[in-house]
């Protein structure tokens, strides 16, 4: 049976909650989300049953039949020897274009999107161009790519010409070493290769890439007639030739693009008439070859054309190119033309709305079996999934008018129908948004899917403008363009469009750790706990530390330190990407790098700074324990504290249940709210913004946390909250520690709501209990809750929606909970995927119950 | 000796086509797994020494 909630009296009135679905009655707890999955057709619940996940539990991949191709690091190096001595944007094109040639080709049965990154579905890619230390992680694995002994020499000739090998000579080793202890900081991506961009599909769905080659020639012509004028002016026409080099470029990539997504077409021809024996299947295999003859080269024409175009684009930009995570578009906005022309005109490739929810299923599936050539690293903080993949949806167009469509709508049925745990969704939540559209989003989070990510659409808008004004062309977002936005992962918003998106993670992304920042901040700088050495600057003795003031400013100063090492790691790798990481087929699809001849990497138009503190609530709650009890109410010296924390606690019990019960973040307390307001704003968002990055614009935080809480956790010692060495960190942003709201879901929106200066985004993570959202008053009472949030100008929030019952029955018997899928930071899990560490951290969240007071706050229609 | 050219699961690329040269094909083969039917398409010439996949065409 399931459970119903309790009755509740509210405004004079008992307001019972039966089931909104009565039947759900009969469908025990424990099993709930088995019973969820609806895929819309046929064709899609078998494309689930054999999807070819490629999720990671503690570091390793899940289905042993997971591992690395060798083909990509093959195809790229020889390019890379045979084209020496030609310009380096040239080489780079020549080599995407080497490997779109050569590369194998996947199509699957049943599929109605195709294309793949590696030479077996089963495989992923490498790029030794980026960061050796990354491949090396992998041959050393049961991952590796064969013959171990080609890759092993693969690495080793790029060794001297990664990236990492150029960046690591600009700092001192000392530095480098400290960054790679993932403790205080996380490791440089030039160490990691982890990236992200924002493709702007629109340009190539609108104009396709035939059209952009023109564009190039134009270019080219009119570049070749500057250079010739007379007189000479060498001081204005040598800037033509790195354009030259790059218009040449776009020409070579997306020629190679055009023939490699006609070679898909081809395949699929080929199979139609030769192997394929079902006469529909047949038709279907047809029209797709029909599709990849016309697209990416056209421009689209209907919503299949408008996939698979889309499709084709992100596997060069995330996966052939260079390898970057994430799925950011504003995927309902993209495709409405296409969903009109199809569904609404019936103009090209007619169908029906849930023929368009079957797509979208389709495309979830594609990114489901996506897999990706991270670092054992990177694979750890993000278990029970494969990558962050998060695209957005909802919001507004020009002058606060809704987006939200039947685009927006079918994006999200799918979801809710097919369940997967990829791609996550954010929704843009403004109060224009239609309830329709809404009712969905609900329902998704209903249903456990832990997605979609609210944001707060006007503060993303105005987010967008700020930056703007910071343009180093002067060239940022229009007010109209700053409404077009979508996170570019978990978190942050940026711009998407024709141009000015983001295109590499130097810009925006990695984290840094106050928790650990803290307890070397206790200790001279020096880290006891986990690398045994000096990780900061020597900022004094604690235990001298006259005021509580005394103590933030070691913390300062420790963080201080961090916020610029780490944001020139960004800079300086930009640098070189700039040099020799160039992305002519991304340049040629952005209308700013073909108008003005430089390339991608390089052009910043609209600055997008952020930085992601990762442990921020146990730090602060922290500063709260220490400010109340040794320098407030002095019941303990510094050297006391000190000395508990070195035992962890041992033999310190009592002191410890002291500390523990200080006041906590996220009850709306007087005591610890301003001291952790003054947190957020004045040390962790002022400090970081005073520093300036490549784009010209100030770095601000995202809090947030991924995976990292648990990872980083286990690296940050026994802390003045009461935790101990070892344990999980705060699993959000501005989340409340695990278990330490207690005041119900109302006084966290208080408190979260203080926090407003300096800030880019702070990740919420919420628990809802699942009979009250299940209830007849479940969407009343949460769309009140999502109301009220707005009201209070959060930038975030996000919902676990699954019960602890549900939870400790799939630890016991996992194989019959596959189903079951929860939210762990930004990005939502398969439960049994995830280590049991990671599990109880999820359990242990505090499932908010809503009281008669909470009600009459949120002001719900009961 | 048997090449490419003589096997069945070679195709011409077009003369039409953006990366056709002359002798280039594409050998497609039809694989199975646990997982389903799945097809692979690699860029082959027709003059290419037999493989161990290598099936005579009709």
């Amino acid at each position: 049976m399931a459970t119903v909630a309790q009755s509740i009296k509210y405004r004079n009135k008992v307001v019972d909650f039966p089931l909104e679905n009565p039947e759900e009655l009969n469908v025990p707890d424990e099993m709930l989300h088995e019973n969820l999955c609806k895929p819309t057709t046929e064709r899609t619940k078998r494309l689930k049953a054999r999807c070819r996940w490629k999720h990671a539990s503690a570091g390793e991949f899940i289905d042993k039949e997971v591992r690395a191709g060798i083909e990509r690091m093959r195809l790229v190096t020889e390019s890379h020897k045979a084209t020496a001595g030609k310009p380096e944007v040239i080489r780079r094109a020549l080599g995407l274009a080497h490997l779109l040639d050569n590369s194998t080709l996947v199509l699957q049965d049943d599929e109605l999107i195709i294309g793949y990154h590696a030479e077996d579905p089963e495989m992923f890619p490498l790029y030794p161009e980026l960061a050796y230390m990354a491949v090396q992680d992998y041959l050393m694995t049961d991952y590796c790519p064969q013959p171990k002994e080609e890759a092993q020499e693969i690495l080793n000739y790029w060794k001297p010409f990664s990236i990492q090998a150029k960046c690591e000579p600009y700092f001192d080793p000392i530095d480098l070493t400290r960054m790679y202890q993932v403790s205080s900081m996380e490791g440089p991506m030039f160490a990691s290769g982890y990236n992200s961009i924002v493709p702007p599909y629109e340009t190539v769905l609108e104009d396709g890439l035939l059209k952009r080659i023109e564009m190039a020639r134009e270019k080219l012509v009119h570049a070749q007639a500057e250079m010739e004028k007379t007189p000479w002016d060498a001081t204005k026409q040598l800037a033509w030739i790195p354009k030259i080099d790059l218009w040449k470029a776009m020409i070579i990539a997306d020629e190679a693009v055009i023939n490699w997504a006609r070679r898909h077409g081809r395949l699929a021809k080929i199979v139609a008439e030769n192997f394929e024996t079902n006469s529909a299947r047949k038709e279907e295999l047809l029209e797709i070859s029909d599709i990849c003859h016309r697209v990416p080269a056209e421009p689209c024409k209907g919503i299949k054309d408008a996939f698979q175009s889309k499709w084709f684009v992100f596997l060069i930009c995330h996966a052939l190119d260079r390898y970057a995570s994430g799925f950011a578009q504003k995927e309902d906005e993209l495709l409405e033309p296409y969903y009109n022309a199809s569904v609404r005109d019936k103009s090209f490739q007619p169908m029906t709305h849930k023929d368009v929810v079957e797509l979208v299923e389709c495309e979830r599936l594609k990114i489901s079996e996506h897999g990706a050539g991270k670092s054992r690293a990177y694979r750890e903080i993000f278990p029970g999934s494969n990558d962050l993949f998060i695209l957005t949806v909802g919001g507004t167009k020009p002058g606060y008018v809704d987006a939200c469509s039947d685009m927006t709508d079918a994006i999200l049925e799918a979801a809710r129908n097919i369940r997967t745990t990829e791609p996550s969704l954010v929704f843009r939540w403004d109060p224009v948004g239609r309830v329709k559209t809404k009712r969905l989003v609900f329902e998704c989070i209903r249903d456990g899917l832990g997605y979609p990510s609210i944001m707060h659409n006007r503060i993303g808008v105005d987010q967008m403008k700020f930056f703007s004004k910071f343009s180093l062309n002067n060239n940022g977002v229009t007010d109209d363009e700053a409404h077009r936005w979508a996170n570019v992962l978990c978190m942050s918003p940026g711009v998407c469009g024709r141009r000015k998106t983001q295109k590499t993670r130097s810009e925006g992304g990695s984290a840094m750790f106050p928790a650990k920042l803290l307890e070397i901040a206790l200790n001279d700088g020096y880290d006891w706990s986990y690398s045994d050495m000096q990780l900061g600057p020597k900022t004094g003795k604690a235990s001298e530390f006259k005021t509580f003031e005394d103590l933030v400013e070691a913390f300062r100063k420790q963080y201080a330190y961090v916020c610029s090492l780490v944001i020139r790691a960004k800079d300086v790798m930009r640098h070189f990407e700039c040099r020799v990481m160039q992305m002519p087929f991304v340049s040629s699809i952005d209308d700013g790098c073909m108008e003005l001849g430089i390339d991608s990497v390089e052009l910043s138009e609209q600055p997008n700074g952020w930085h992601n503190p990762i442990t921020t609530v146990v730090a602060a709650n922290s500063l709260v324990a220490i400010k109340k009890l040794i320098y407030d109410e002095k019941k303990y010296t510094m050297q006391q504290l000190l000395d508990a924390l070195h035992a962890n606690w041992e033999g310190h019990e009592a002191m410890r249940q002291e500390f523990l019960n200080a006041p906590k973040w996220g009850n709306d307390d007087p005591y610890a709210d301003p001291i952790i307001q003054d947190f957020y704003e004045n040390i962790l968002g002022g400090e970081l913004a005073k520093v300036t990055n490549f784009s010209g614009g100030p770095v601000l935080p995202v809090g947030q946390a991924v995976g990292l809480y648990m990872e980083v956790g286990t690296r940050t010692g026994p802390t003045p909250d009461g935790r101990f060495g070892g344990d999980a960190a705060d699993d959000g942003g501005i989340s409340p520690y695990m278990g330490s709201d207690k005041k119900g879901p109302t006084a966290v929106l208080k408190s979260v709501a203080k926090v407003q200066k300096n800030q880019k985004t702070n990740l919420l993570n919420q628990r809802l209990n699942v009979p009250m959202m299940r209830s007849v008053h479940g969407f009343d009472i949460w769309k009140s809750y999502m109301d009220t949030w707005e009201q209070l100008h959060i930038a975030h929030v996000q919902f676990n929606c699954v019960s602890t019952a549900e939870m400790k029955a799939a630890q016991k018997e996992p194989e019959k909970h596959q189903d079951l899928i929860v939210r762990v930071s930004g990005f939502s899990a398969r439960f049994v995927d995830i280590p049991t560490y990671g599990q109880n951290t999820i359990i242990a969240r505090n499932e908010q119950h809503f009281g008669a007071d909470d009600y009459e706050f949120l002001n719900s229609p009961l | 000796m048997a090449t490419c050219k003589d096997c069945s699961f070679y195709f011409a690329v077009p003369e039409n086509a953006g990366d056709y040269k002359p002798g280039k094909g594409d050998c497609v083969t039809q694989k199975e797994d646990a997982k389903g039917k799945y097809w692979l398409s690699k860029p082959t010439l027709n003059v290419t020494p037999s493989c161990p996949t290598f099936k005579k065409s009709k």
